[in-house]
């Protein structure tokens, strides 16, 4: 089945196996989550098994209804002790009702037995599924964020879901079947061998054709699947671009064109997804072919034994009643060797599946607490920065030496290009990293030796990419402090200025927002992620770009706002826009993670450095296209 | 539809209950089938030849044990006494001669059957790969068509249909919806008719060769029937159930994927592993469910099945021992029985194939069904080429019909060249203005005017091809670097190109790859900065050459050096061209000919910056909030002006 959505592209672009790398060890991981409820998994294993015995002994209690009473032949009778040659008709049909009645009984054991095998193994598969989940979701919030950094999002996601998914198609039906088939393909196989050796290999001559067969069809299959996989992941990747970039696509007028792309791309994938059907097609008439040439081999093979009476090299000679037999063992089993040949592809993926899951797990957490850590005392404020190295990529220092002291209650501002290293800065305030040499301290403690959420939830911050959950707004402010009431977080949003536009969405506060808050604007995004911290009342505040969509009287609004809350506590702020930063008590100036300038902005534009270049490139474009300098007078 | 949308707003869950149209929707999936009339009729053919072929297996196989029982009969009477063999023989209905043919002839009669069935094996074999894969090729078809028209729909439906659907639901309905149609075309279909046409075959066969056996057999299938109708009933909502809950739960996990940082920066892990817990436990009951059915019906229909043949056996057993049936005759019926209740085995499967397939059937036509709210009047006309004019006449705006205005009676006029710059606060309504020119939103109430046309009376095309846009998120598609910026123009030569990209303050970033303006960009290419992104954008809209020209916020979030270039490119962009400008910098609004600021969606005031200063308090405000504190910077430069002179 196909991938959902852009996953399917990304899964595509990742080079996502179909076949198992490490199956022993991968068999070993999925052994220890069922061992954790065993007892279904046990219960099941028995059940199938018996089930699978009362099946494969019906045959011989129809064969037995043959020999001893249809066709009587007291050498292949042993249902009964009486001399069934001489038995009479109402003797017989009473014998027969008794056989009859003992095979029911074998088809309701059977048939309970394999309900309640399906029952226990599902309740072990779920429930090991259940904690692989909890596992995965547990290990995305403690893997750091330089883990995310280099791993695609999509990627990780579709081991959540598709990969699980597939586990559970494979638990829940596949696994089974397979079992109980293989059981049985056994069962049967002994027990033809038992009955008479020769014909029985003579019997089951065609399934190593079958097997080859099987082998072939599925490995072409597999070869054609991964083609018409990349197929769709050009779909998925051409309808994610152009419904994200629908807005453009019809302000350019361009939907015609795009309209004909989108058709070659879905022709291809077309073509790709019959060109694979050749072969799945195949496979299944193939295995029902060759289960008819198992059948006329069985008849004719036995049949000339009988006609001749001869026995089949040197064993006995074989009565009807086996013929009879031998011919429900070979329809018996077609059936289970064709459901393998299907679900084994199943089996497959989902070991692939959980290799990928385990893969996940196995990732190594970069950043913990401490084994002795402890919660950070109340923060006054003091921020230091000792000789701080860090690095996402081995041998690629973003932060090359940064050295700075914040005193409680002191706003700073950092500024710089793009890339300069300003967001790794406060990205190691609330240990979203780690140094990878020197240290930074709050209040005198190294933040790694203290527990990361006593840090955190002293900290605000404000990203850069505003994220909302699809709650309401009222839900999503909230966030920032969860027993805070309504009034509180309408209060909160009144403050930075959000209150009024909030009010004029469609259900106000209730209104559920989607996709990235879409149908709000990137300023009003903004504005809600800011409400969300001031709920908070952190004592340390970061904001990374957290106002660059929203004007600039709002943020001034904004900053005042903040000036009372946070009166006395220290705060971070990073923005390009001259009316954010000059306010600052500390002007930090990055470039190529070292700070090259340090200063209030007063000081750094007499300092006439790299600050001062920056800001009159600004400037001077006032400058040439104002000429009366003087309207900038308050 | 406006006011259910309206109810979604935002639209993350919505849909659940519409499965009750599922059936009409599938029909109408079907009728899809109708394109693909050619390869439809031979799949359809092969499958009813291999189905026939199918009944005849069992009599096949009856021939072979025939071979061997006739002759065990013809030499146990005729290895009678003589004189016996005579009424021995009438007795088994048979005549002497014949019976010694069965006698000299059996080895043969015995390959000749077996032989017969090989071949008839290969030939249905055939006719099964052909059914198998005209089906399939079928059903792509029909796949192939739903994804062009939900993809041609998509792409032209109004803006307000992307505000209020993700782009991620959007998909999943041109691939995984689009998908379960399409197994249940090639699979659910073909399954129903090779049902039939073996159930319907083999109750006529067996009521021809025995019809008291039949009787026997008969009383089951009603039963069985019943049975499956009733566990579909049954299993079909745990089913959609356990979709709800599943998508419920993959949900949690995106936005805990998407939001890593929120959450680990409001220190919430705890609250989210309780949320996603409590949805895990809630999916593992529902699972429970399903498996607690499923245990039950499993178990049923194997039974059900069983049933049949053991009935079979008793009844025929009695008819062989009472000289009516033979052996091989026996086989064959309970060959039959096998046919008639497998395909009710399948029955299930059918079932939920058909269940999914209707709820995802209604989820694409509801797409094909939605109207775009902006589209061509039947009569509109060509927009001649526009000199600039730009009118709002009392124009209101409103979501989805509801709530509060985003926009309230605005009115104001641009002449031909001006530049008007909208200032005001986050949510005031400046976007909102500039999407109606171009009608990516119509208005409410009042009317928008471009040289005197109504926008609602030209075509969407003549309309949009002279205006130039630059969004405030900018998308570029993957192609490479010139592909981008000819967007608008595919057939622009690479001069011209080039020409639009430098005056886009562009050319030089993008020599700067080693392959220029072929560099792929988008998925499989280079990523470009938000600043660069923004050039090209800027680049895309310059090479139109558009009369009127719409500059989105676009410098909010780049840093200074790269704003002053695109600040650059933007004033080279909007001379000689009547322009609208939402910016954050002041710089940008004092050259505007006319500048409007708006407050929660009205016009406040309106005016030049020398009359607005005056006149408006709220601009004296904005403008100082940009400016105070900044007379530093004024003595630095002119300090700096100073020395140069």
């Amino acid at each position: 089945m196909m991938g959902g959505g852009l996953d399917g592209a990304r899964r595509i672009m990742s080079g996502e196996q179909l076949k198992p790398r490490n199956l022993r060890a991968t068999l070993r991981r999925f052994g220890y989550y069922f061992s954790r409820h065993w007892q279904g998994g046990v219960a099941a294993l028995i059940l199938v098994f018996l089930s699978t015995w009362a099946q494969v002994t019906s045959p011989d209690l129809i064969g037995q209804a043959v020999d001893c009473y249809l066709l009587p032949n007291n050498d292949a009778c042993w249902y009964t002790d009486a001399n069934v040659a001489t038995m009479s008709k109402a003797d017989k049909i009473t014998g027969l009702g008794g056989l009859s009645v003992l095979l029911l009984g074998l088809f309701v054991v059977a048939s309970v037995m394999q309900g309640a095998a399906f029952f226990a193994m599902r309740w072990s598969g779920n429930h090991a599924l259940r904690h692989i989940r909890q596992d995965l979701f547990n290990k995305i919030h403690r893997l750091s964020l330089n883990y995310y950094s280099k791993h695609e999002v999509g990627n990780i996601m579709s081991r959540l879901t598709n990969d699980t998914d597939t586990i559970n198609q494979a638990l829940s039906f596949a696994l089974m079947s397979v079992i109980s088939g293989t059981l049985l393909i056994i069962w049967i196989g002994i027990k033809m061998l038992r009955a008479n050796v020769p014909y029985a290999l003579v019997s089951l001559s065609v399934v190593p054709v079958m097997f080859v067969a099987t082998a072939y069809f599925s490995n072409q299959a597999r070869k054609a699947f991964r083609k018409s996989r990349q197929e769709m992941g050009s779909v998925n990747a051409d309808l994610q671009q152009s419904i994200a970039g629908a807005r453009e696509v019809q302000a350019f007028n361009r939907e015609n064109a795009t309209i004909e792309q989108f058709k070659r791309v879905n022709a291809a994938n077309r073509d790709a997804n019959i060109r694979a059907a050749t072969f799945t097609s195949a496979l299944n008439p193939m295995l029902e072919a060759l289960g008819y040439v198992a059948v006329a081999i069985v008849v004719v093979v036995g049949g000339f034994s009988v006609l001749r009476n001869e026995p089949l090299l040197g064993t006995s000679v074989i009565s009807v009643g086996t013929i009879i037999m031998f011919l429900q063992y070979v329809q018996r089993f077609n059936q289970p060797v064709q459901q393998i040949a299907v679900l084994w592809t199943n089996i497959q993926s989902a070991i692939a599946g959980g290799e990928r899951i385990f893969e996940l797990l196995d990732e190594p957490i970069e950043i913990e607490d401490k084994p002795n850590a402890q919660p950070i005392p109340t923060i006054t404020g003091k921020v230091e920065f000792r000789n701080v190295r860090a690095e996402y990529e081995k041998g690629q220092p973003v932060l090359k030496g940064v050295n700075f002291t914040v005193e409680p209650g002191q706003m700073v501002a950092i500024v710089g290009p793009t890339g300069a290293g300003k967001t790794t800065i406060i990205n190691l305030l609330p240990r979203f990293y780690d140094v990878t040499d020197g240290a930074v301290l709050i209040d005198g403690h190294d933040v790694r030796n203290v527990t990361m959420a006593s840090i955190r939830q002293q900290i605000g911050i404000v990203l850069q990419d505003t994220f909302l959950f699809s709650e309401s707004v009222m839900e999503n402010i909230r966030y920032g402090r969860l027993n805070a009431t309504d009034e509180e977080v309408i209060a909160a949003a009144k403050m930075v200025e959000a209150d009024s536009f909030i009010e004029r969405l469609p259900q106000g506060y209730q209104t559920v927002l989607g996709e990235r808050g879409s149908g709000l604007s990137q300023g009003q995004r903004q504005l809600i992620a800011i409400a969300r911290v001031a709920l908070m009342n952190p004592h340390i505040l970061i904001l990374d770009e957290a106002t660059s969509s929203v004007d600039t009287r709002t943020e001034r609004l904004i900053q005042r706002a903040f000036e009372n809350l946070l009166a006395g506590r220290t705060s971070f702020v990073i923005a390009h826009r001259l009316s954010t930063i000059r306010n600052a008590d500390v002007v930090l100036m990055i470039k190529d993670g070292e700070i090259i300038e340090r200063g209030t902005h007063r000081e750094l534009l007499e300092h006439r450095g790299a600050y001062y270049e920056l800001y009159m490139s600004q400037f001077r474009q006032e400058e040439t296209e104002e000429p009366t300098p003087s309207i900038a007078q308050p | 539809m406006q006011g259910q949308a309206a109810q979604n707003w935002g639209g993350s869950r919505r849909g659940g209950d519409s499965s009750k149209a599922g059936r009409g929707s599938l029909g109408r999936a079907i009728r899809y089938l109708a394109k693909q009339r050619r390869s439809t009729l031979i799949a359809y053919g092969a499958l009813l030849i291999a189905s026939l072929a199918q009944l005849a297996v069992p009599q096949l196989v009856e021939n072979m044990t025939d071979a061997i029982t006739n002759k065990l009969m013809a030499d146990g009477i005729l290895g009678l006494p003589a004189q016996a063999q005579a009424p021995a023989a009438e007795q088994a209905g048979t005549t002497i001669s014949q019976l010694r043919d069965y006698q000299s002839g059996a080895e043969d009669a015995l390959l000749a059957a077996g032989l017969f069935i090989v071949v008839f094996a290969a030939t249905r074999g055939v006719f099964s790969f052909v059914q198998a894969y005209m089906a399939e090729k079928t059903s792509q078809g029909v796949a192939f068509d739903f994804r062009n028209e939900i993809f041609s729909k998509i792409q032209r439906l109004s803006f307000s249909y992307y505000d209020q659907n993700q782009t991620g639901q959007l998909m999943i309905r041109a691939t995984d919806d689009v998908e379960k149609v399409r197994l249940f075309i090639a699979q659910g279909l073909v399954l129903t008719a090779q049902a039939f046409i073996l159930l319907i075959g083999t109750i006529i066969i067996l009521l021809l060769t025995n019809f008291k056996l039949t009787l026997v057999v008969l009383p089951i299938l009603p039963v069985a029937l019943l049975v499956f109708m009733m566990f579909g009933k049954i299993s079909q909502p745990l089913f959609v159930e356990f979709q709800i809950k599943l998508s419920r739960l993959n949900t949690i996990l995106q936005e805990n994927m998407a939001g890593v940082k929120v959450v680990k920066a409001f220190n919430r892990e705890a609250l989210q592993q309780k949320h996603f817990d409590v949805a895990t436990d809630d999916l593992f009951d529902q699972g429970m469910k399903v498996a607690r059915t499923f245990s039950i019906l499993f178990p049923v229909i194997f039974l059900i099945a069983q049933v049949g043949q053991v009935a079979i056996l008793y009844f025929a057993g009695r008819q062989i021992l009472g000289g009516t049936l033979n052996l091989g005759e026996y086989q064959k019926f309970s060959l039959y029985v096998i046919y008639i209740f497998f395909p009710l085995g399948q029955l299930g499967f059918i079932i939920s194939l058909m269940a999914q397939a209707g709820a995802s059937a209604d989820r694409i036509f509801d797409i094909l069904d939605t109207d775009s709210d902006i589209k061509n009047k039947p009569n509109a006309i060509e927009l001649p080429d526009i000199r600039g004019k730009v009118e709002f006449r009392d124009v209101t705006f409103r979501y989805f019909h509801s709530g509060e205005p985003v926009l309230r009676k605005v009115s104001f006029s641009a002449e031909p060249g001006q530049t008007v710059a909208l200032l005001g606060a986050t949510g005031s309504g400046k976007t909102t203005i500039i999407n109606l020119i171009p009608r990516f939103y119509d208005a409410s109430e009042g009317t928008v005017l471009i040289d005197g046309h109504d926008v609602r009376d030209v075509t969407l095309d003549s309309l949009r091809s002279q205006i130039g846009i630059v969004l405030q998120e900018t998308n570029l598609f993957s192609g490479t670097i010139r592909d981008n910026i000819a967007f608008g123009r595919p057939h622009a030569s690479l001069e011209q190109v080039i020409e639009a990209a430098k005056a886009a303050a562009a050319h030089d970033f993008i020599m700067s790859f080693p392959d220029g303006y072929d560099t792929e960009v988008g998925e499989r290419g280079t990523t470009l900065s938000g600043g660069q992104k923004q050039r090209v954008a800027i680049a895309r809209a310059l090479l139109l050459n558009p009369s009127l020209l719409i500059l989105d916020d676009s410098t909010s979030s780049v840093d200074l050096m790269t704003e002053y270039h695109i600040q650059k490119a933007l004033d080279r962009l909007m001379k000689g061209r009547t322009s609208f400008v939402i910016a954050q910098r002041i710089t940008t609004v004092l050259n505007a000919d006319k500048i409007l600021v708006l407050d929660k969606g009205s016009v406040v005031a309106e005016g030049t910056h020398a009359e607005l200063m005056e006149t408006s308090p709220i601009y004296a405000e904005i403008y100082h909030s940009q400016l105070v504190g900044d007379v530093e910077l004024d003595e630095a430069a002119a300090q700096e002006a100073e020395k140069t002179l």
